[in-house]
């Protein structure tokens, strides 16, 4: 039996902890921010941020609506980037069974920019970054030492209200499938996302658009692929501007 | 809080009015999306669309400085509609009792008030009592001068026209409110009150909670499980600092600062004891002399006798009237009265309001002694921008602390829970606990006395101190001792054994005690209570989440205060799904009673408010300084200038200070047009001198921004981004536009008033981020607590060209 | 480590006491499981108290020979029942801090720069800085006559970031010097 993540994100009060227990417990730096006219800060995942609370608002029919998205990665069932990344060299990317965790070893720090381009584009969820550092690829690993241990992912443990949620996979699809129905009675837009191809579900508690770009896999591979071309540009701009600056 | 944390959850309504508890005390929301998830309504009113909006059933944007008229509109629909607990009202509030025939309200004053001295003569905010000496009382609520009739009188003017247009309110969203909350006035439901800062940082703060007050005891909602007033609180021990009284007005166990006008230990008792002629009152307040006696013999100890008054005599003396918070502390700073001080764990250079004038205020001191984890814009004042070390005469002895991670001790939370800390690792580099500052500073003190002499060195030298600082040792002072074998009940005491509770406590020097309402915290027989970690429960306890053997509650361990007032006359609880507390024919089973009388139907007991003198709930409050009933009254610095509920523009007796640099805006002055609300944020600690220098928290939130809306900024000119100035009549302050739909404009009066909001805990001594917010804001405060009105000022915004303190 | 009593191990079923990574599923032999070391495996735990708002959340630091490890809420404690936010998540970094205040340090009358010190050095110092202020403005009597030992021109502001301890002997050392100007957060 994997292990998954069921984010409720019904219940986040972006108070943050998930984003900062994540980076104490894997002492990573802080980067250098700027106030860009937002909460969400840092403005995207970066190197050293493998979980954001990303924030969006709204004004729907005259009702304010202010949206809040633990980012992180999805730990595919099918990993698209470990197939992406086995073109290039093997076990630079690897599922670990026990736990489905998708883990970027050691060896993906011998990937070039490009390498690296190509596995980026490969994520439906946008989510694998390059430490500039290192070279390696980074990303959430679901805690696995923390996992391996009997413990919960540390944004699991620290999270106040309910929305990080962590077990078998099938308890939390069972836990995601009944909050979705008490949900969907005040919120009829209220959805999971991609619940069968990922081990990191969401419940969004409206469009999924309105809460970030990547909450859902939007498009086919070739599709996207084409998409990430044109988004990716902006994209890079920004983290490495934060990464940086 | 009356309440606790957890007992959150058996709130059928959650009313956050004043508090931003979703980032403030990100954890009360475990408890409110447990209340939520069995169907509790939660509504936020607060200016700002927040992360606590943002998880409420909805948010009601409310112009800061308001929430009189927001809360009167409320008890007046409750009042008018019946919406209120009436077998509640009439046993255990003072409805009806019959006041004095002199006291009125006219045109916003209560009677008693002199223009010259700016207060109140109290004289007929009074009751008439009977031939015994007892409050006289008509439970039928017709006598048309019984408390009952007199509150209606006076919020039947808040009515939802005058209501909407003063507060910005929309009716709809008013009654949204009002319909909600009010139905907790029945038996089998509770409502709560969640408020923080937002509600005392203003100079009718008092009256924002006193109006809580009112209306809560109208719902019947005070002492049940899930209901109360509860007060968050801000800091991370302010209810124990409290306690132990880092205040001028008061002495531990919150008892008056000795005065002038009582030279005497004797003439402090009469002056200070309450008395009521009422078998039925417990007037728990009748047993002040033990508890006095107590801390002055825990201070002075052998030294400290009943012939000598316990050393009365050596304790400084305040004036009738005389207020040394703060405001008038760092005023006469100013004006160069002050020579030196202490300011520990504190950064007022960034916290305390007109910021320019309390930094150059600090500039006057002789000498000065600071305590920090780190450097802060009020260690390095000296060399702030723009000025001139060379300049500034002031000594400084800058001391690092040791973070409580590196120390034992105890704090207690909101809820009163005394909770142990135990040191994990040794403080880093030479830094220290506080305690280890002042023991040997005193030490030295009382050895230079000793042998040099001095002033007054008897104060000094008589002091019961210690060598050496041991955590403990004081929470055993705290509790208190037997001074001599003293039998209690069958048991006797040894000299030095601990008092097993404060109804051990005496006033012939028997015992010693820091502070009365801690005693029973640390027992011979339990050892130290603050460390309990017993998770049983009684099935009626395990209902509403109370955990009897989880640390120690002050007093003697009771976790909802006034629960006598959740039964009715024969013992049973009015909601026996949720029961506090439950008469089982012998004794109360459930929480600590607020007493062990039996029920009030034998005749034998107490009305529940033990700590009034007269045992009733307050809803007519004679002893605040600004009247018994809540009134709205202005901000001192206002968009308007009328409001419809009187001529009384502002409280008549806020408290101010005045000097060249203490600058109002006039009301509805066109220069400052904007109102301007102060707030914390999650990522960052009050003035931020801890947090700023984590830089984990700094990346999340790393710069000065000001929050407005889209409609504002686009009259101003501004993006969302932009560097902007803002401007008050005392200061300029720089920071990021942050231009959000979360921020509405209000209709007042018939008029577009904007509201901006900007966090307060940025400074200069962390380059590039900005500098002290309260530079904008006013020095003037709430007449009974001097808390500054942090909450609502004047100000205007414009696009700044350039910054200078912010780094882009 | 007794993890019994750690949430994660309801959702994997009960009567399991500690699990080791056979127990989770785990065959290190597997070319494709990922094994890693825990970084508090063997730390020392210490029940530790947030210093942040008056949640008092309690938290468990982990401490190997001397140093904090990492810390994170206590599950056991009701109130928090082992969660924390951004701030109370940041404590480990907060007390292992780049920019903490190590030494004493002085600044002398128009000086424009820090003096390390040692605290004997300090205390010796500033009690004769307190003792001469004292004996030279304490005021006995009021303009009525009536006594009353005011030092009004020496103040003590701060903190309730101190235990409840520190508090009490702060409050009686500073009437005993006849300190009235006193105050801290409970005000602002």
């Amino acid at each position: 039996m994997t292990k998954s993540f069921f984010i409720d994100t019904t219940r986040c009060t972006a108070c943050r902890g998930c984003q900062l227990a994540c980076k104490e417990w894997f002492e990573l730096p802080a980067n250098k921010t700027k106030q860009l006219g937002t909460h969400q800060n840092p403005p995207d995942l970066n190197a050293y941020n493998y979980k954001l609370v990303r924030f969006s608002e709204h004004m729907i029919d005259g009702k304010v609506e202010w949206y809040f998205f633990p980012d992180q990665c999805r730990h595919c069932v099918f990993p698209p980037c470990q197939g992406a990344a086995d073109t290039v060299i093997e076990g630079a990317v690897i599922q670990d069974e026990a736990t489905g965790a998708v883990i970027f070893t050691e060896k993906s720090a011998k990937f070039s920019k490009e390498d690296f381009q190509y596995v980026r584009e490969a994520c439906p969820y946008d989510i694998p970054r390059r430490d500039e550092k290192t070279g390696r690829m980074v990303k959430c690993i679901m805690c696995l030492d923390r996992v391996q241990a009997g413990m919960l992912p540390a944004c699991v443990k620290v999270c106040p209200t309910g929305t990080m949620n962590f077990g078998d996979r099938e308890d939390m699809l069972a836990l995601a499938e009944k909050r979705l129905e008490q949900v969907k009675k005040t919120n009829p837009n209220a959805s999971l996302a991609n619940p069968d191809d990922v081990n990191v579900i969401y419940l969004l508690g409206d469009t999924p658009e309105r809460y970030h770009t990547h909450s859902v896999a939007q498009a086919s591979p070739v599709d996207r692929k084409q998409m990430f071309a044109s988004v990716r540009k902006s994209i890079a701009k920004t983290v490495n501007g934060a990464e940086q600056s | 809080m009356t309440n606790h944390w957890i007992d959150i959850k058996n709130a059928d309504a959650i009313l956050i009015i004043g508090s931003n508890a979703a980032e403030h005390h990100p954890i009360s929301f475990k408890w409110v999306l447990r209340a939520k998830d069995k169907g509790a309504v939660v509504m936020h009113v607060d200016p700002k669309f927040s992360r606590t909006s943002a998880r409420s059933d909805f948010h009601v944007p409310l112009r800061s400085g308001t929430d009189i008229a927001f809360m009167g509109g409320m008890i007046n629909f409750a009042l008018e509609n019946q919406r209120y607990f009436k077998e509640y009202v009439v046993n255990y509030t003072n409805a009806s009792l019959i006041v004095d025939k002199g006291f009125g309200f006219k045109d916003g004053l209560f009677t008693g008030y002199d223009p010259k001295t700016r207060s109140y003569n109290k004289k007929t905010w009074s009751f008439e009592l009977d031939a015994n000496g007892v409050p006289k009382r008509d439970t039928s609520l017709k006598n048309p001068r019984c408390v009952f009739n007199l509150m209606k009188k006076h919020y039947s003017r808040y009515t939802l026209d005058k209501v909407s247009s003063v507060t910005g309110v929309t009716k709809d969203n008013l009654m949204r409110v009002y319909e909600n909350f009010t139905a907790t006035g029945r038996p089998d439901k509770a409502g709560t009150i969640m408020y923080a800062l937002g509600w005392t940082q203003h100079t009718v703060g008092v009256q924002n909670i006193r109006s809580a007050g009112i209306l809560q005891l109208l719902l019947g909602n005070i002492g049940v499980a899930g209901g109360g007033i509860n007060a968050l609180r801000g800091e991370p021990n302010v209810q124990g600092s409290t306690d132990h009284t880092l205040l001028y007005h008061i002495v531990p166990g919150y008892m008056a600062q000795p005065m002038a006008d009582w030279q005497t230990y004797e003439d402090y008792i009469t002056s200070n004891t309450p008395v009521s002629k009422d078998p039925q009152s417990a007037n728990w307040w009748q047993h002040k002399p033990k508890y006095f006696a107590s801390l002055l013999k825990a201070w002075y100890g052998d030294y400290a006798t009943k012939e000598n008054g316990f050393c009365y005599e050596l304790l400084p003396k305040i004036e009738k009237g005389a207020d040394h918070s703060y405001m008038f502390l760092f005023d006469r700073m100013y004006k160069n009265q002050i020579t030196g001080g202490f300011i520990i764990g504190l950064n007022p250079m960034n916290s305390v309001p007109n910021s320019n004038k309390i930094r150059k205020a600090l500039d006057n001191l002789d000498w000065l002694v600071t305590m920090d984890l780190h450097h802060s814009e009020t260690s390095d004042n000296w060399h702030r921008p723009g000025v001139d070390p060379k300049t500034v005469k002031t000594e400084v002895f800058h001391f690092p602390s040791a973070h409580r991670v590196e120390k034992d001790g105890t704090v207690t939370n909101s809820g009163r829970w005394l909770v142990w800390h135990n040191k994990a690792i040794d403080p880093q580099g030479e830094a220290r606990s506080f305690g280890n500052l002042y023991v040997p500073l005193m030490n030295r003190l009382q050895g230079m006395y000793r042998k040099e002499g001095g002033t007054l060195s008897d104060a000094v030298t008589r002091l019961n101190w210690v060598e050496n600082y041991d955590p403990e040792e004081w929470t055993r002072r705290i509790n208190g001792f037997f001074t001599r074998d003293t039998k209690v009940g069958d048991k006797v005491f040894k000299k030095g054994q601990l008092v097993p509770s404060f109804v051990a406590l005496k006033d012939d020097g028997s015992t010693s005690s820091l502070n009365w309402l801690y005693a029973g915290s640390y027992t011979e027989d339990e050892g130290n209570k603050s460390k309990r970690r017993d998770m049983s429960q009684t099935p009626m306890q395990a209902k509403i989440g109370l955990y009897p053997g989880v640390a120690w509650c002050w007093p003697v361990n009771r976790r909802i205060l006034y629960n006598r007032a959740s039964v009715d006359m024969n013992g049973k609880p009015y909601n026996p799904e949720k029961a506090v507390i439950e008469w089982d024919g012998k004794k109360w089973q459930g929480d600590v009673p607020d007493g062990g009388w039996p029920p009030m139907a034998t005749g034998k007991g107490r009305y529940p408010f033990i700590m009034s003198k007269n045992g009733f709930g307050q809803l007519f409050g004679p002893g605040r300084a600004d009247g018994p009933f809540s009134e709205h009254y202005e901000p001192v610095e206002t968009p308007i200038a009328s409001h419809p509920f009187s001529k009384q523009l502002h409280s008549p007796v806020y408290k101010f200070v005045t000097s060249d640099m203490d600058v109002l805006a006039k009301p509805a002055d066109p220069r400052f047009p904007v109102v301007l609300t102060t707030y914390s944020l999650t990522e960052h600690w009050c003035g931020g001198g801890e947090t700023r220098n984590v830089p984990n928290l700094l990346e999340a939130e790393p710069q000065l921004y000001v929050e407005m809306s889209p409609e504002l900024a686009k009259e101003k000119g501004i993006e969302n981004g932009d560097g902007v100035i803002i401007e008050s009549a005392r200061g300029r302050v720089e920071a990021i536009a942050m231009v959000t739909v979360r921020i509405r404009p209000f209709l007042v009066e018939g008029k577009t008033v904007h509201l901006v909001g900007m966090p307060f805990c940025f400074g200069w001594t962390t380059p590039g981020t900005g500098d002290s917010t309260n530079r904008l804001t006013p020095s003037v405060g709430d007449p009974n607590t001097t808390i500054p009105e942090y909450k609502a000022c004047c100000v205007n915004v414009r696009k700044a060209d350039t910054l200078t303190e912010i780094a882009r | 480590m007794n993890c019994s009593r750690r949430g994660f191990l309801k959702l994997t079923g009960a009567g399991v006491a500690c699990l080791s990574l056979g127990q989770l599923g785990f065959d290190l032999r597997e070319a494709k499981a990922y094994a890693m070391a825990l970084k508090i495996e063997g730390a020392k735990e210490i029940i530790t108290i947030c210093p942040f708002c008056s949640v008092s959340c309690n938290m468990i630091a982990h401490v190997r020979d001397g140093e904090l490890i990492s810390t994170e809420g206590d599950p056991d404690f009701p109130v928090n029942e082992g969660a924390l936010c951004a701030k109370g998540a940041a404590l480990t970094s907060m007390s292992k801090n780049h920019h903490r205040l190590l030494k004493p340090k002085y600044r002398a009358p128009y000086s424009d720069t820090w003096e390390e010190k040692d605290w004997d050095w300090m205390l010796d110092r500033l009690a004769r800085r307190i003792k001469s202020t004292r004996d030279r403005e304490i005021i006995l009597k009021n303009q009525k006559g009536q006594t009353v030992n005011r030092l009004e021109s020496v103040f003590h502001l701060g903190t309730s970031h101190a235990d409840n301890e520190e508090c009490a002997l702060i409050h009686q050392a500073m009437r005993s010097l006849g300190v009235v100007h006193m105050d801290h957060q409970a005000r602002i």
